[in-house]
């Protein structure tokens, strides 16, 4: 018989318990509200401090942008990378640290380091990167990073960059003919050679 | 009149199913509603981690440690750093520790009020789960802050951490416990001391400490049974000596000790005793330090092997590393607490009714990533 009564009390009291806190944030809903009509409105993002300054630096995650003009393809991020996903060529440069207007290579980084190499190929699959953020620690020039990096102006934070097509997620940093490019200066070079 | 024994059906759950967190298939055997055997079918998400980790620098293993337990990974990270600082015998200094246990503590508080949380959802309580995901999401903003990823950090390394805390993060912390502390309690009235759910979970489910130690169920499962083990207190690592914090156990308030319910409460215990350590840890914590100060350029451990044991949200995680002297492990072994408290479901959940299977599952909070590796 108690326990018939104590059942009833203790479910009565749980509903009214539960139905309480309903009713606070019923009121409080407008500064207690989490939901969002995504496309339209989208949460702000933290304050983020972003550069090279290690003092005040917040790392992000986002996709992955090379600053090629100052890339000496040393292979470090490929090696540095878990799951393979940055592919890199490179070729000789014909004289070390000088400009080839043709092709767009820059001989000197911003660092001041004269490049030995042209960069041919500079692929990242970004359907394959797992967003680790292993391979920017290790580049000397740090001329990789997730977008947003040092320049946050021209690099806007974006979290949005889904495809129709999965091959549009591979990125290609390298200059547009730049294999071809180096190959036709090197012939023209011999030929005057000869 | 005798019982009336009906044929023997043989059911499937899963492995689509959303109650079985994550990708598992249970065979059960059914007379019924009643269960007489439960069969868990594994390997839905084998991603061979252990054996692609023999491939791998030692650096890089981290973002698989990451991947494990996806919803503790600052605890899977801090599991291996531990370990392997323990192979190549580096000492961090006391900025990277507490630090380590301010990441490790909210990301126990974000694991186990997902845990609750859904396990208030197998059962229909749908309100819960969804206050419990909205202050998750302001643990998960704290990571978001300190190291950009909101899942998978890769934030602890071998010798210290990639980064320092971000300006803020102390305050953002302190005024996030500060919102959250009254919230444990409001959770506990919606949903321990509701009527259904203690009608759902008391008395289902139980297991008795034997049972619990002979299959070797660790963490919050095996407290709720009323054993007191809890790595952090029985076998220090990292600054957790210097901490002043309770082990909760399980006390069979509702119903007998080790029952579903003293396990869902046993985490909400936990989620009290961690914001207490999270405060202290943040008192305490060093101005100054680098935070790679101990960082070895190039993680060349010595030939040997260590095993090694951290408390993750799920119990015992255990480390076995391998090292030939090379730069990518031998053979790296992870022990998942997740795994034996799923090998115990037979054990507990037969001879119950169907639907307490879901309950009883969700009450051992496994995480199937972790399981199958
Ligand atoms: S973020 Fe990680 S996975 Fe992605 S390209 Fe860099 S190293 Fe590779
Ligand atoms: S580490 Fe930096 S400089 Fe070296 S190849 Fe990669 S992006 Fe270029």
């Amino acid at each position: 018989m108690k326990r018939y009564f104590t059942d009833i009390y203790e479910s009565v009291s749980s509903i009214l318990g539960g139905m309480s806190i309903t009713l606070v944030h019923l009121f409080k809903a407008r500064n207690d509200n989490v939901t969002l009509q995504y496309p339209e409105e989208k949460w702000p993002r933290p304050e983020r401090n972003i550069g090279f300054d290690h003092n005040s630096y917040n790392v992000i995650r986002s996709r992955l942008h090379v600053d090629m003009d100052d890339c000496i393809g040393c292979l470090k991020c490929e090696r540095a990378c878990p799951v393979d996903c940055i592919k890199i060529e490179t070729e000789k440069a014909p004289a070390r640290g000088e400009d080839l207007k043709e092709i767009k290579h820059k001989g000197v980084t911003s660092n001041g380091t004269r490049k030995a190499l042209v960069v041919t190929r500079f692929d990242i699959d970004m359907s394959e990167c797992c967003y680790c953020n292993l391979c920017t620690y290790p580049c000397p020039e740090e001329c990789i990073f997730m977008t947003g990096g040092p320049n946050a102006k021209k690099h806007p934070i974006d979290y949005e960059f889904s495809e129709p097509d999965r091959s549009d997620l591979i990125y290609r940093f390298a200059k547009k003919g730049a294999k071809e490019g180096l190959a036709e200066l090197n012939n023209s070079k011999q030929e005057a050679e000869a | 009149m005798g019982v009336v024994h009906g044929q023997e059906m043989v059911l499937n759950i899963g492995p689509q199913h959303p109650a079985t967190h994550g990708v598992l298939r249970l065979q059960v055997k059914t007379d019924g509603e009643v269960i007489s055997e439960i069969t868990p079918y594994l390997g839905y998400l084998h991603r061979c981690f252990e054996k692609h980790c023999e491939n791998v620098s030692y650096e890089q293993v981290i973002p698989f440690t990451d991947r494990c337990d996806y919803l503790a990974s600052m605890t899977m990270n801090f599991g291996y750093v531990v370990a392997m600082e323990q192979l190549m015998d580096i000492k961090v200094n006391d900025r990277v520790e507490y630090i380590r246990v301010i990441m490790a503590e909210l990301q126990r508080i974000a694991s186990h009020l997902l845990a609750t949380g859904v396990f208030g959802l197998d059962l229909g309580a749908f309100t819960p789960f969804l206050h419990m995901l909205r202050d998750r999401e302001r643990i998960i903003d704290l990571f978001e802050m300190t190291c950009g990823a909101r899942l998978l950090y890769n934030y602890m390394w071998v010798g210290g951490l990639s980064h320092d805390l971000p300006k803020g993060f102390v305050e953002a912390t302190l005024k996030f416990l500060d919102y959250f502390e009254p919230k444990i309690d409001e959770f506990e009235n919606l949903l321990g001391h509701n009527k259904i759910f203690v009608e759902r979970t008391a008395d289902i489910g139980i297991m008795p400490a034997e049972v619990a130690i002979n299959y070797g169920v660790t963490g919050p499962n095996l407290r709720a049974s009323g054993v007191n083990w809890d790595l952090r207190k029985d076998n220090p690592y990292s600054v957790y000596s210097k901490l002043d914090f309770n082990v909760p156990i399980g006390k069979g308030i509702k119903g007998t000790v080790g029952d579903s319910w003293d396990r869902f409460y046993v985490r909400l215990q936990e989620i009290r005793e961690s914001v207490k350590i999270v405060r202290q840890a943040i008192d305490q914590l060093p101005k100054d330090g680098d935070v790679h100060q101990s960082m070895p350029k190039k993680i060349r451990p010595p030939k040997g092997s260590i095993y090694s044991r951290t408390e993750s949200p799920r119990g015992d995680l255990g480390y076995y590393i391998e090292s030939d002297g090379s730069d990518t492990p031998y053979r790296l072994k992870m022990r998942s607490p997740a795994f034996t408290a799923l090998g115990v479901l037979n054990e507990i959940a037969g001879g119950w009714l169907m639907s307490d299977v879901l309950a009883i599952l969700g009450s051992l909070d496994i995480v199937l990533g972790e399981i199958d590796r």
